[in-house]
């Protein structure tokens, strides 16, 4: 992003449209400008904004590999005037990104710890993006755990890539939907039960969920029961924004910034703030 | 103990929560109160500036039992938000106050600034203990009050020969002199300086949809975002539109207005169109209903069929 | 100091109006006696004597400013006229995964450049105010934020502040630390005395103006300054007002004569919030457009799935004192508020921002 003008998108194209469930689709973009398209980087949990122009703008997660070079992914749920817009856009189609913003999952801090990644629907998005992060850096990292789940198969996103992380043995991965259903041979309960099944040692761990509030709420619960102290559980909170550099005043948390001081928070950090979510 | 005070004080024995106004204003002027027990109503007061239509509470009220002092006006309004099932009238217990006029105060303290001491027995209005000239301070609204003039319905013009008593009634007369492209340019100017702050729907106890008003939602995107005078000009338009029929002309709109957009001259326009073809005032009987939503061509023109 | 006579002042705007747009106080015809900063073209009429309205902030974040346009065009083919002042090319990307480009290319341009301006008449708090939206929006090579568009208004700006010698019921601009005698934000301030003005250079940029024909020498004394109601405490809000936040009650009793109309924000010379949108003019272009906004509309923070961190005014009004008394301190080292007094004045419910601080004040002393 150019440091100068923050406010202005720069030009970019649709590469490709993922449809990853009914609501949801992932869209590759890349900067039209080659230098840019090139140099540009960004880091786990990072966020930009999405513009289309006359619909107006959106933010969303980062949710592809940051060593990923010449594009990106946003993956985007259709749920008001601008996302409605963005889901009408097909490869080939010109958009505008105003990319990286925020602060990212302090990674660095992470290395040497066991993970535990807990995702929800569409919170998968930031995950996806940090689990590629971690995979790629797989050397700097212990155990590795994923929980991701959904209301249905159908709501899982992301297929190609679980395939991936179902083959692999440096990761413990499981698929969950809330209740059974035919052709599901894999998990099945809600996230935060499945986490409490699995009993991540909390022991030199970090964990990390996002999804929607309600999940949040008991994966909290259960990470807690596991013995998780509150410095040791990170999220990524979503609010209404506009200008995503700390300015027009919608995304605060009492004097932090949700599109600058976050989007990650830990939970130690968020008990500090007002409750206004 | 004053009538109002013990009056409101058995009211709060029913309900709780009566809305009322104590004399803590700048200046000793009226300021809206809620007054939640009997001691807390010893402050209450009615004079004339207690100018604000506290109706506009009613809504966010909803469901739970209020009582309210009001003027006929602002009952006027009260009446409309039961007939509009916005307020249920089983809960709300009206306390009406006789009044004679109410002061615009904020022309007195425009020219006699901010706070100056208002006295006013009901005939000899004294600003910083010097009299002054009534009428010139008077709300235009109360001049044309039925209560006050009972010869000159609301909305209708002062008769041609008498002087107007105020500013803002002689405004009223220039722009019905006005040809329809003038008031074109008239409104045009006026508009120029709205910074669409939407006090005027706020303070409007009618414009209870607020957090979903078309002028701000993005879907549907009716309206622009941007601060212009073709945005104002919408806004204004719809605004007055979306009153046809429901208006009961208490002004709190205009009074409202932080830059002085004397609102209520087109609406006042549309209130008396109303009146005279549809014969309906807003806010007179809570069983009416406004005739733009009951309005039927049936019998008319074309029979439906 | 020097001294301008009265008479010599529509001259000496004239001939700032020659080179510069010029912003001065006028009272509007038709409104009721509404006083607001308007572009002033000579024999246009000047009100000194009353408070305006508005306060002058338009003059660095406009009401509504165009971030920028943008076109669709057809084609796929690299062509000028894009990005940057430079006007750098928006080129189609060329790399072997790029599709073929069924869309329309999009071309952003920029806003037009900032004109230079004088702003006429403010008061010593008005042009405070300017200072205290300087901490965030205008940072030029400095740590902290640096909005193009306000920084290069804001370049371009001369503050001439008339200085107060007289109050009313609304100010309380002595509650901070200089009072009416606050000379941050001014270029050059008038001190009113018999005749004219006295007038003091502030900033090199004010000094210069001194030397314009229109000023003579004076042995005159300046005047006293006005003294205002005083709120004793405000910066210690900082720190009280946290330990508020959960008391929904107190917010609830200090805002319930509020009806939520938007008037103390958008009058407010230091509330910044803003809102960005697209207008689109026909099927091809568009704006990007910056507008004020105000935090006491639910929709302000209303999201799309219909949950709303501020569901009640009382949850509005809270962030509002907040974010005035306390984060902006906290991040901005200044005080969203320099006692103008306008939220008070214009307040269509007699509210009164003064009782609000003041009971937070006595909240915290009672814990």
């Amino acid at each position: 992003m150019k440091a100068t003008e923050p406010l202005r998108p720069e030009p970019a194209t649709v590469l490709e449209v993922i449809t990853e469930t009914t609501n949801i689709r992932t869209f590759r973009i890349a900067f039209d400008d080659p230098a840019l398209a090139e140099s540009f980087s960004f880091l786990p949990g990072q966020i930009g904004q999405l513009s289309i122009m006359g619909a107006g703008e959106s933010t969303f997660a980062l949710s592809s590999a940051p060593s990923r070079r010449g594009s990106f992914d946003f993956s985007v749920m259709k749920t008001g005037v601008v996302t409605s817009a963005i889901h009408e856009l097909s490869a080939g189609d010109r958009v505008a990104v105003r990319a990286p913003m925020g602060c990212a999952f302090p990674t660095d801090d992470w290395k040497g710890k066991n993970i535990v990644l807990v995702g929800g629907g569409i919170g998968m998005a930031p995950l996806r993006s940090l689990l590629f992060y971690l995979l790629d850096n797989r050397e700097d990292y212990g155990d590795m755990t994923l929980v991701y789940g959904a209301r249905t198969p159908g709501d899982l996103c992301y297929a190609e890539d679980r395939r991936d992380w179902e083959s692999r043995a440096d990761l413990d991965f499981a698929a969950t939907i809330d209740t059974a259903c035919a052709g599901w041979d894999g998990c099945v309960g809600l996230v935060p039960s499945v986490v409490e099944e699995k009993a991540p040692s909390p022991e030199n761990a970090v964990a990390v969920t996002c999804g929607p509030p309600i999940m949040i709420k008991f994966a909290l619960q259960s990470l807690d029961k596991t013995g998780f102290r509150e410095e040791q559980i990170y999220t990524t909170l979503e609010r209404r924004m506009k200008c995503g550099i700390g300015l027009c005043g919608r995304c605060n948390l009492g004097p932090k910034y949700v599109c600058t001081d976050g989007p990650v928070f830990s939970l130690a950090e968020l008990r500090e703030l007002p409750d206004e979510l | 103990m004053s009538e109002l005070v013990s009056t409101i004080q058995k009211v709060l024995a029913e309900t709780g929560l009566v809305l009322g106004w104590s004399a803590t204003g700048a200046g000793g002027v009226a300021a809206p109160e809620r007054f939640h027990t009997a001691e807390e109503a010893e402050v209450a007061i009615f004079d004339s500036t207690c100018v604000h239509n506290l109706s506009v509470h009613l809504p966010r009220l909803k469901g739970r039992a209020v009582g309210i002092v009001a003027k006929a006006c602002d009952a006027r309004s009260i009446v409309e938000l039961i007939a509009e099932r916005e307020v249920d009238g089983d809960q709300v217990r009206v306390i009406e106050v006789s009044c004679t006029d109410t002061l615009d105060v904020k022309a007195i303290w425009r020219r006699y600034g901010y706070g100056a001491l208002i006295e006013d027995d009901g005939s000899e209005l004294r600003v910083n203990g010097e009299p002054v000239e009534r009428e010139a301070f008077v709300q235009a609204k109360c001049l044309d009050c039925e209560d006050r003039q009972p010869a000159t319905p609301a909305g209708k013009p002062v008769p041609s020969g008498s002087k107007p008593a105020n500013a803002r009634q002689q405004l009223r007369e220039d722009f019905q002199a006005m040809s329809v492209g003038e008031r074109r340019a008239f409104w045009r100017e006026q508009y120029a300086r709205c910074i669409r702050c939407h006090a005027c729907r706020e303070a409007c106890p009618m414009c209870y949809c607020r957090d979903v008003c078309i002028m701000q939602t993005t879907d549907p995107h009716w309206t622009g975002g941007g601060i212009n005078t073709a945005e104002a000009e919408m806004m204004q338009l719809i605004r007055v539109n979306h009153l046809a029929g429901r208006c009961t002309a208490c002004g709190e709109c205009e009074r409202a207005c932080p830059v002085g957009i004397p609102l209520m001259l087109l609406m006042e326009e549309q209130n008396r169109a109303i009146e005279e073809m549809f014969d309906y005032r807003a806010g007179v009987d809570p069983e009416a209903k406004p005739p733009l939503l009951t309005f039927d061509i049936k019998g008319d023109s074309w029979d439906g069929e | 100091m020097k001294f301008i006579s009265s008479e010599k002042i529509p001259g000496f705007l004239e001939a700032l109006s020659a080179r510069s747009t010029v912003w001065a106080p006028r009272e509007l015809t038709g409104s009721g006696g509404t006083v607001m900063f308007e572009r002033w073209r000579p024999g246009d009429p000047i009100d000194l004597e009353h408070y305006s309205s508005l306060s002058a902030k338009d003059v660095v974040l406009p009401r509504t400013e165009k971030l920028f346009g943008y076109t669709y065009a057809f084609g796929g083919s690299p062509f000028s006229g894009g990005l940057g002042a430079s006007g750098t090319a928006v080129a189609a990307s060329d790399s072997d995964q790029a599709p073929a480009t069924s869309g329309e290319q999009i071309v952003i341009k920029p806003a037009e450049p900032a004109p230079s301006t004088v702003l006429f008449g403010v008061r010593a708090c008005d042009a405070k105010s300017i200072q205290v939206l300087d901490a965030l929006f205008n940072n030029p090579g400095g740590e902290g934020y640096n909005d193009p568009q306000y920084s290069a208004r804001r370049e371009g700006l001369t503050v001439i502040t008339l200085a107060c010698t007289t109050c009313d019921d609304a100010c309380f601009c002595s509650s901070f630390e200089n009072g009416a005698s606050e000379k941050a934000g001014s270029d050059l301030i008038l001190y009113p005395v018999d005749g004219g003005f006295l007038a003091e250079g502030v900033t090199g940029k004010g000094g210069e103006l001194l030397s314009e024909p229109f000023f003579e020498e004076s042995e005159l004394a300046p005047p006293p300054l006005a003294e205002t109601a005083v709120i004793e405490g405000l910066e210690r809000l900082q720190e009280i007002l946290p330990g508020l936040f959960d008391d929904l009650d107190f917010w609830e009793r200090v805002s319930e004569r509020c009806v939520s109309c938007g008037f103390c924000t958008y009058g407010c010379p230091t509330c910044h919030c803003f809102n960005i949108h697209d207008e689109m003019q026909g099927d091809r272009e568009g704006e990007r457009l910056r507008s004020w906004d105000a935090c006491m509309f639910a929709l302000y923070t209303q999201e799309t799935s219909g949950h709303n961190p501020r569901p009640t005014l009382a949850h509005r009004y809270r962030n509002r004192i907040n974010h005035k008394f306390s984060y902006y301190p906290e991040n901005q080292g200044e005080i969203l508020c320099t006692g103008c007094g306008r939220c008070i004045r214009g307040c269509p419910a007699a509210l009164d921002i003064r009782d609000v601080l003041r009971d937070a004040l006595k909240a915290a002393r009672k814990e």
